[in-house]
């Protein structure tokens, strides 16, 4: 292993299932992630991110092959020994925030400390720091449910940082926030790698993160796979016409052979009651330099 | 944690004043059956306790007085007179029977007073006399109430007429009443003279219970004699004894009562916050520590209801009492620890259901949950 490295994983295979109906979730993955290093998982849906991120941080054991954080090989740790590393060496950050509704704000962030011996002795201190760093000063006391969307996420963030754990790991840290916020958000994390020298992965659909990435992984039907040489797919949404990202796409149906991308739930419950309104129209063709069908 | 879970409860006021109503209220049943327990258990001994002897001599062989017979001959009851340290003897026949008064029957302790008695008679009167004479009867003021009797009334014990002449506090109990007669009725009753049950005894100044005791057994032939206080002991274990069954399967039922509606409770309180506790493990939290903070979430609801259902029951204790003269009610510290101590062992098993659910916790559902 070296010096260096925050995190390796070696041929990491997630299967669930047996006999024909087995999935391999996670096919076969290797990766490093150096000390400080913020490197982006894409991919499409159900290609298998968050489960590789579940295994890469000590929630679900690998079918075969090494996961190691700072060293430790986590996946011949048992039951009982995980939850410690999870406290001690992973921040995790939620898409939904996740945070504890009975607790504040202050409290939140204090939590992972009281989970590990010793943890709540400079927590209060450390916690202060943080809260000032991430300008939640004003909101100390606040319950979750007073929060905006990005308040939630940069407490999220300091409750991830809290122990100061080497690895952070992310599950679409932006899905649940406007541009701003999202924005916001992703400058702290970049922040956080590049000063603190904090190694993160990130799971995101999101395009506009990759400009602060050190690399990015594409993960399909569970497999790390060569980042396609463009940057972007783009298609037009068949409905609305609105530019989509067919790589990072999650809304996306079958007509007639042809695979169509929406930029939003209505669009695509639009398109189904009526596809032919969509699809018969000359106007909404474009070719493959701004398609708006992909043959499936 | 601990912190969390207990602001997690107060996060939901309502649910949280539900379970503790639920709960207190399967508590206030206990607490009741409890209180009747011990009100009625004090109120059956209520004669041996409120008597004014020092020491009680009875037949060889016999050591309380509830449900038991005792024959004394009369002039062993002159023999204890004489003895060194005796101060006064009282002498009663005594009977379990049934009296009568219209469609009223009760089950009853029947003294038969040596008239004057000193101090084997009623200790506390409401109305009337409490010396009968032959004819006459003294019942508890319950009991007249309750059958709608009054002084002057008649009443029946085994096939004899009896006129009430006085009315008695603190001798009616749902198990039995203590009924005063005068000592030649109670001979006739019985077809047995120069007889009686149990010699009331009191000390002269200066010499001690059990010194008579010693005294009495070394002097007298074939009697037991024994102090009031240890008397009084073996009659509440036998009282208690012959009523525990009943009580102990009430209580049994209460308890499990409580035991559901608080598993039920902790089981509903775990699946509310199934998806923090999904959260707290991803975070770090091992099984044990998740687990120790609901068994603590059970204890607090718990707790908090049993110190309810006290409180309730010590106000309802007298009402009760009022409305429902027939039954005595008693709230003791010792039923209240024994409570309390029944809660927490209820808390804990009502904290088993709940256990598998978070070791069953997947720490992945932290990622897939939205919001």
């Amino acid at each position: 292993m070296k010096d260096n490295s925050v995190l390796q994983a070696h041929h990491v295979i997630k299967t669930f299932g047996s006999g024909h109906t087995e999935v391999r979730a996670v096919d076969d993955v290797s990766l490093t992630l150096e000390k400080g290093e913020l490197v982006l998982i894409m991919g499409p849906s159900g290609s298998g991110k968050t489960t590789l991120l579940s295994i890469l941080g000590g929630l679900l054991r690998p079918t075969a092959g090494q996961v190691y954080i700072d060293g430790t090989d986590i996946s011949s740790l048992s039951e009982s020994q995980l939850p410690m590393i999870r406290a001690r060496s992973v921040g995790f950050i939620f898409q939904a925030f996740n945070l504890l509704d009975a607790l504040t704000v202050e409290e939140n962030i204090q939590f992972p400390a009281q989970l590990i011996r010793g943890g709540s002795q400079h927590a209060s201190e450390r916690a202060a720091q943080l809260i000032e760093r991430l300008g939640l000063g004003h909101r100390r006391k606040a319950l979750p449910r007073t929060l905006s969307g990005g308040e939630k996420q940069r407490v999220a963030i300091a409750r991830a940082l809290i122990n100061s754990p080497p690895l952070i790991l992310a599950d679409e840290p932006t899905g649940n926030l406007d541009s701003v916020s999202g924005q916001e958000v992703m400058m702290i994390l970049h922040d956080i790698a590049r000063d603190e020298g904090k190694s993160i992965i990130l799971v995101t659909h999101d395009p506009r993160v990759e400009d602060v990435a050190d690399r990015i992984l594409w993960l399909e039907d569970g497999a790390l796979r060569d980042r396609k040489t463009e940057q972007h797919s783009w298609v037009h949404d068949p409905v609305c016409g609105m530019r989509v990202d067919e790589w990072t796409a999650e809304i996306a149906t079958i007509h007639a052979g042809r695979r169509y991308v929406f930029c939003a739930q209505r669009c695509l419950e639009r398109f189904e009651a009526d596809p032919k309104a969509y699809t018969e129209n000359p106007s909404a063709v474009i070719d493959s330099a701004g398609q708006m069908g992909v043959d499936s | 944690m601990t912190r969390w879970m207990l602001k997690s409860l107060l996060l939901e006021p309502l649910m949280l004043m539900i379970a503790i109503a639920s709960a207190a209220s399967a508590f206030l049943l206990i607490i009741m059956f409890e209180g009747i327990f011990a009100g009625e258990s004090e109120q059956i001994v209520a004669y041996v306790r409120n008597v004014k002897a020092d020491v009680w001599v009875m037949q060889r062989g016999v050591s309380n007085m509830h449900m038991a017979t005792s024959y004394l001959p009369d002039w062993k009851v002159r023999q204890v007179g004489e003895l060194q340290g005796v101060e006064a003897v009282d002498a009663i026949l005594y009977l379990n029977t049934v009296v009568e008064a219209g469609e009223h029957r009760w089950f009853s302790y029947v003294v038969g007073l040596d008239v004057p008695a000193a101090y084997a008679g009623p200790w506390a009167m409401s109305v009337g006399r409490d010396q009968p004479a032959v004819g006459e009867v003294i019942v508890p003021e319950v009991f007249a109430r309750m059958a709608q009797l009054e002084i002057g009334s008649q009443l029946r014990i085994t096939d004899q007429e009896f006129t009430i002449v006085g009315l008695s506090r603190e001798t009616f109990s749902m198990a039995n009443s203590v009924i005063f007669i005068n000592k030649i009725d109670m001979e006739d009753i019985m077809s047995s003279f120069d007889i009686s049950s149990f010699m009331l005894v009191k000390t002269t100044l200066g010499a001690t219970p059990g010194e008579l005791v010693e005294t009495i057994e070394r002097e007298i032939d074939n009697v037991h004699a024994l102090t009031a206080q240890q008397f009084l002991i073996n009659d509440k274990k036998m009282a208690m004894q012959m009523g525990t069954d009943t009580i102990a399967l009430m209580t049994l039922i209460g308890g499990a009562l409580a035991i559901l509606l608080v598993a039920f409770t902790i089981y509903s309180q775990a699946a509310r916050q199934r998806r923090e506790l999904a959260v707290a493990k991803a975070l770090g939290a091992t099984n044990g520590a998740l687990y120790a903070s609901v068994v603590f979430q059970a204890i607090a609801i718990t707790l908090t209801s049993v110190i309810l259902a006290t409180l309730v029951a010590a106000l309802l204790m007298p009402v009760l009492s009022k409305l429902i003269p027939a039954v005595t009610m008693l709230l003791t510290v010792a039923s209240v620890s024994k409570i309390a101590v029944a809660g927490v062992f209820v808390a804990i098993t009502a904290s088993l259901m709940p256990a598998r659910q978070i070791a069953r916790l997947d720490p992945v559902s932290a990622f897939q949950s939205r919001g």
